[in-house]
């Protein structure tokens, strides 16, 4: 009998151990990712793509000024230690970090920052990160080939640097794109950088082979002490989601994003369900209306579309719940967000009294312009057809590419589209799709006009203290969903099917690819190694 | 003049594809657009739903009945356009000769040398999708035979002298054409059509397959089955249904055209091997 | 020999013009901001005014007869383009994928010699037998199916239930991913050999065995054997010529049915996201697949019936 007690005893105390170990990252391995959205990457150079499916590359090889912190929720300084705004908050002054190398082994200073942003405001090339570098004073004059230097970047020391801004913005939320990381003048001035890329991030460029992989080892001078656990990763490209099942149960990699019929395969298995990892993204689904076509400029109509589409039955049964419900503007990680919203519930007689209400007894007819996207195109529509009929609604589809669908959007040329927008991170910057001042081609896409948000917008703008910003931009959030300048359909929810051997993945609301690697290690279960 | 067999099945197979199109409407169980809903969202084979549901929880059989006025139509209107064009041209190649004869060569030429999927594909990029680009796209690929055929007939006209003779008699070209030539190369057109027409629908499958034809959410059977490519693991029924009945409609055409080919072209001028 | 090579790539020359013009002409006519094909999905879109400055720097507002005089210099010397969705040359994007296309296409090719000459010889030698009508009956209806039906019904049969071929992509380039693909693409092609050696076998046998009963020994009959076999190599032969073409239209749906890597579904992928160079591209990579594997059997013709006089 005491054999047998001390035979189990031991054994929990090695399932003890176990566990422990399974808990302290272990150093080694090689972490296999996907790249899902293309059948190629862009470009390797990270200021020429504002590609997605590059930036799942780029978090690896490069780093910017600063992070987003998916524990926090929030932007974190990553190549400066510290930071000191002004008091009018135009000015920035960065204490920058002394022991982050390049991977050809040179220390970064506040020089490599002004060469970058200098560089991506070149105005002959287009670089898609000079939108963002745009907020930095004298980066106009710049673009258009007016000065040689941008005037508000200021070298005080060799880890100082002073930004002042043209507009009191957050600087954080242009300076953590992909398309802004800080790379080496040296090395891109070789010309063949894109094939060659060399950066601050934790893992170093080993190959690339067009159309399948890329491959990187780990930076041994990264800044993090202990970081990057893995010795290699590798970011397989993979653009069908077949595919990426394959390989998944095969075990040839370790993350896959999966789609709505996937995501219904993997719930309902055992082992699989698992390992997978949600979060509401940064995107709001919606069928905008265009407010200058008649009869859309009637709120009551609006509301009724609202009331008239089970929105619900079609996210279960269509995006088969990969989404949420959206109950306002600003999706569910917003600090904005107020949870006690309700939406608007499915309700085909309120919609007809409304439409009654408002002189449209009979309904009427109009065109929605969609895409052919399976998660808020065409077969959405399909669905939504016979949902308006029955409130007397005709609505005639009209199909047009992805690519052409923000153009019409940014003419007015609508009468309504259904589309995918990006709500995120920054909150002020969102909802300023809603401000009357905002012309129809930067995102004011429904030609919205309410003196009362105006002036809750202008207000929260206007407040330094964040609490009281966000508890306004909360309020002006409720006004638009109550005016149902649109009909609110879902937050994308994006799904990552992880193996069991892989940890640190982090539910990144801007873009589940967008993993950092340094925090993410295998265990030895891994095949790979 | 004996038919054989399968000029009767093909005939059959076509008469009822027709039957169908025409009488949509009184046999169809529901709306193909309309009675669609989500809680039905791809039940398999029932009494309700003799074929099932798809995804946005419509009837397939339906569908597939109102599918079958899509693909006859642009088979029909399709090839009617390829004979207008290709007889046209044939004739006046013919007739005339000279450099006009030379450029319809040329023409001919370039058409074989591009697969007519391809150009078809390149149309349909260009006009945009839909029932009206997708009929002028196959409108515009296949005329190549009938032109052959029609250019053909007049040559061996003129070089047994029927020409000249019908000229000196007082005969307009036009009159010519419509009077000794059409009548010949009739049959010959007949066949090269009805086989045209399947080759018409199968062409439209692969379009509306690869998403340029006809849209969602009107029925046509090669977007059915691009629908269905998705959901074949989940519900393998919605795939078999729209093949099967374009497959029954085109070798119906085949068959037909095969025995009326016995019957209009003995000297199988139309063989294309 | 090289006479007729020479005579016949005479010929190709301004056929290939033509369709360098025409394809040129067609897509001059695009509507729909092409550049902004630069975004994916909807999501980060490019700044208006960046775009504009990339539409001058790719001379997309230059007048019409400068931008084709440019275009036809840059095709003949082998430079098909910047593709807008990749920013990488054209010629790149092609070269990848020719191979899989090739291979694809010489399968499809193979299956349907093999299968269709054995389909027609055996039916032909037992004319009215079951077999004969079986064959004949396959044979029209292979000529009646929608090519990627039949692939998607073979890769739901052999793939998603028995499991014994991969159902999809590529792989390691090896022959299991072959299998399903080729033979979807090869059936139609198959079905036409069928019937064709079928006929052709018949009538040399019909000749053969009013000759053989005249016959006074072997070596007659093995004469007249060599005889039915080169015919039927002359007609597999010009069919094989015929039917590359449809084929090789055909193969851009299995391509994409079955997610194969080749110019087909390259070509599909491009007209959906409006990149022009690459669509371009692709045609004429098509094209001139066809016109070269023409005259290679223009070539196989006159070197196996020396008889065959050209035009």
């Amino acid at each position: 009998m005491r054999k047998l007690i001390g035979l189990a005893a031991a054994a929990i105390v090695l399932a003890g151990a176990a566990a422990q170990a399974q808990d302290t990252p272990r150093k080694g391995g090689t972490i296999r990712m996907t790249a899902p959205y293309a059948a190629s990457f862009g470009s390797l150079d990270p200021h020429t793509t504002p590609r997605a499916q590059d930036d799942i590359v780029n978090k690896a090889l490069q780093r910017t000024l600063y992070n987003w912190d998916t524990k926090e929720g929030k932007l974190v300084l990553e190549l400066a230690k510290s930071v000191t705004p002004s008091e009018d908050g135009l000015t920035y002054t960065y204490k920058l970090r002394d022991d982050a190398y390049f991977h050809n082994g040179r220390k970064m200073t506040a020089d490599d920052i002004i060469w970058s942003y200098t560089r991506l405001m070149d105005g002959s090339k287009g670089y898609p990160g000079a939108r963002y570098v745009r907020i930095v004073k004298g980066a106009v004059e710049v673009e258009k080939g007016q000065a040689k230097e941008i005037a508000g970047l200021k070298k005080i020391d060799d880890f100082t640097l002073e930004m002042t801004l043209t507009d009191r913005v957050d600087p954080g939320y242009s300076f953590f794109v992909g398309s802004t990381a800080i790379l080496p003048k040296e090395e891109v001035e070789k010309g063949d950088f894109a094939s060659r890329p060399v950066g601050l991030g934790p893992f170093k460029f080993k190959e690339h082979i067009p159309g399948s992989r890329v491959v990187a080892e780990r930076w041994d001078k990264f800044y993090k002490p202990g970081k990057p656990y893995a010795d290699k990763l590798e970011v397989l490209i993979m653009a069908e989601a077949a595919a990426r099942d394959v390989a998944f149960r095969n075990k040839e990699i370790d993350t896959s994003i999966l789609g709505p019929a996937q995501y219904v395969v993997y719930r309902e298995d055992p082992q699989l369900s698992k390992g997978i990892l949600e979060v509401a993204e940064m995107f709001t689904r919606a069928m905008t209306f265009n407010h200058s076509h008649k009869p859309f400029d009637d709120k009551r109509v609006r509301q009724a579309i609202n009331y008239a589409i089970d929105a619900d039955l079609i996210i279960k049964r269509l995006v088969k719940d990969k989404a949420y419900r959206a109950v306002s503007w600003l999706p569910l990680s917003s600090p904005a967000f107020d949870k006690s919203v309700k939406p608007y519930p499915y309700d085909p007689e309120k919609a007809k009294k409304l439409l009654a209400e408002a002189g449209l007894p009979n309904g009427f007819e109009f065109e929605l312009t969609t895409s052919q996207n399976e998660s808020w195109g065409l077969p959405i529509v399909e669905a939504i057809i016979p949902m308006l009929a029955k409130v007397g609604i005709k609505l005639k589809p009209k199909l047009v590419e992805v690519t052409v669908l923000t153009d019409i959007a940014m003419k007015g040329e609508h009468q309504a589209y259904i589309g995918s927008n990006l709500t995120g991170p920054d909150s002020l910057t969102t909802m300023r799709c809603y401000y009357s001042k905002t012309p129809r081609t930067a995102c004011n896409y429904t030609g919205y006009s309410n003196p009362a948000f105006d002036k809750l917008f202008e207000q929260a703008a206007a407040s330094v203290d964040v609490a009281k910003r966000n508890d306004l931009l909360r309020q002006a959030n409720n006004l638009v969903y109550d005016d149902a300048p649109i009909w609110f359909f879902n937050y994308n929810k994006a799904v990552l099917a992880y193996q069991p051997w892989i940890h640190g993945l982090q539910a990144n609301p801007t873009e589940i690819t967008h993993q950092y690697p340094e925090d993410v290690w295998v265990d030895d279960r891994s095949p790979a190694k | 003049m004996r038919l054989g067999a399968n000029t009767y099945v093909g005939g059959a197979l076509v008469g009822l594809a027709l039957t169908v199109a025409i009488l949509a409407p009184w046999i169809a169980l529901y709306d193909p657009v309309m009675d669609a809903n989500l809680m039905n969202a791809e039940l398999p084979p029932s009494w309700e739903f003799p074929f099932g549901t798809d995804a946005q929880g419509r009837d397939i059989y339906s569908r597939i009945v109102y599918g079958a006025r899509i693909s006859l139509t642009v088979g029909i209107v399709s090839q009617m356009c390829n004979s207008l064009i290709g007889v046209t041209l044939g004739l006046t190649a013919g007739f005339w000769g000279g450099w006009w004869d030379d450029v319809v060569s040329g023409l001919t030429n370039l058409m074989l040398a591009i697969p007519s999927l391809v150009f078809a594909l390149a149309i349909m990029a260009i006009l945009g999708p839909g029932l009206v680009s997708l009929v002028i796209a196959l409108g515009l690929t296949a005329w190549s035979y009938s032109c052959r055929i029609a250019r053909a007939q007049v040559l061996s006209l003129k070089s047994q002298g029927y020409i000249q003779a019908a000229r000196i008699l007082g005969y307009g070209d036009l009159r010519i054409m419509f009077t000794q030539v059409l009548p010949n190369i009739l049959g010959p057109l007949i066949v090269i059509a009805t086989l045209g027409m399947g080759g018409a629908i199968l062409s439209e499958a692969a379009l509306s397959f690869l998403g340029l034809g006809i849209r969602p959410p009107f029925p046509s059977w090669g977007s059915m089955l691009s629908e269905a490519r998705d959901q074949i693991r989940a519900a393998p029924w919605l795939s078999v249904f729209p093949g099967l009945a374009i497959f029954l409609t085109v070798l119906g055409l085949n068959l037909l055209g095969d025995g009326l080919r016995d019957i209009l072209d003995p000297q199988s001028t139309t063989r294309r091997a | 020999m090289l006479l007729v090579l020479g005579r016949r790539l005479f010929n190709v020359i301004p056929t290939l013009l033509a369709v360098i013009a025409l394809v040129f002409l067609l897509f001059s006519v695009l509507p729909g901001s092409f550049i902004s094909g630069m975004n994916e999905d909807g999501r980060s879109a490019i700044d208006p005014a960046v775009m504009e400055r990339m539409r001058k720097e790719m001379g997309l507002d230059d007048p019409l007869p400068e931008r084709f005089a440019k275009y036809v210099a840059h095709t003949v010397t082998g430079d098909l383009g910047i593709s807008f969705r990749t920013r990488e040359p054209v010629t790149k994007l092609i070269g990848a994928r020719v191979w899989p296309s090739l291979k694809l296409v010489l399968a499809a090719m193979v299956f349907a010699v093999c299968v269709g000459v054995t389909l027609g010889f055996v039916a032909a030698l037992k004319p009215g037998s079951l077999i004969d009508t079986v064959s004949m009956v396959g044979a029209i209806s292979g000529l009646s199916l929608s090519q990627f039906w039949f692939g998607l019904m073979l890769m739901y049969l052999f793939a998603l239930q028995l499991n014994w071929l991969p159902s999809f992509g590529y792989g390691d380039g090896g022959l299991r991913n072959l299998i399903l693909p080729a033979v979807a693409l090869g059936v139609g092609p198959m079905a036409l050999l069928a019937r064709t050696t079928r006929a052709a076998v018949l009538d040399v046998l019909n000749a053969d065995f009013v000759r053989t009963a005249r016959s006074k020994g072997m070596s007659e009959r093995l004469v007249v054997k060599w005889h039915v076999l080169r015919n039927a190599l002359v007609l597999v032969i010009t069919i094989v010529g015929l039917q590359v073409g449809s084929l090789m239209g055909q193969a851009v749906v299995v391509e994409k049915l079955f997610s194969w890597p080749g110019i087909g579904s390259l070509m599909v992928d491009s007209v959906f996201q409006r990149d022009m160079p690459a669509v371009q591209g692709c045609i004429l990579m098509i094209v001139l697949f066809f016109l070269a594997i023409n005259t290679l059997v223009d070539m196989a013709y006159v070197a196996i019936d020396p008889r065959i006089r050209y035009r």
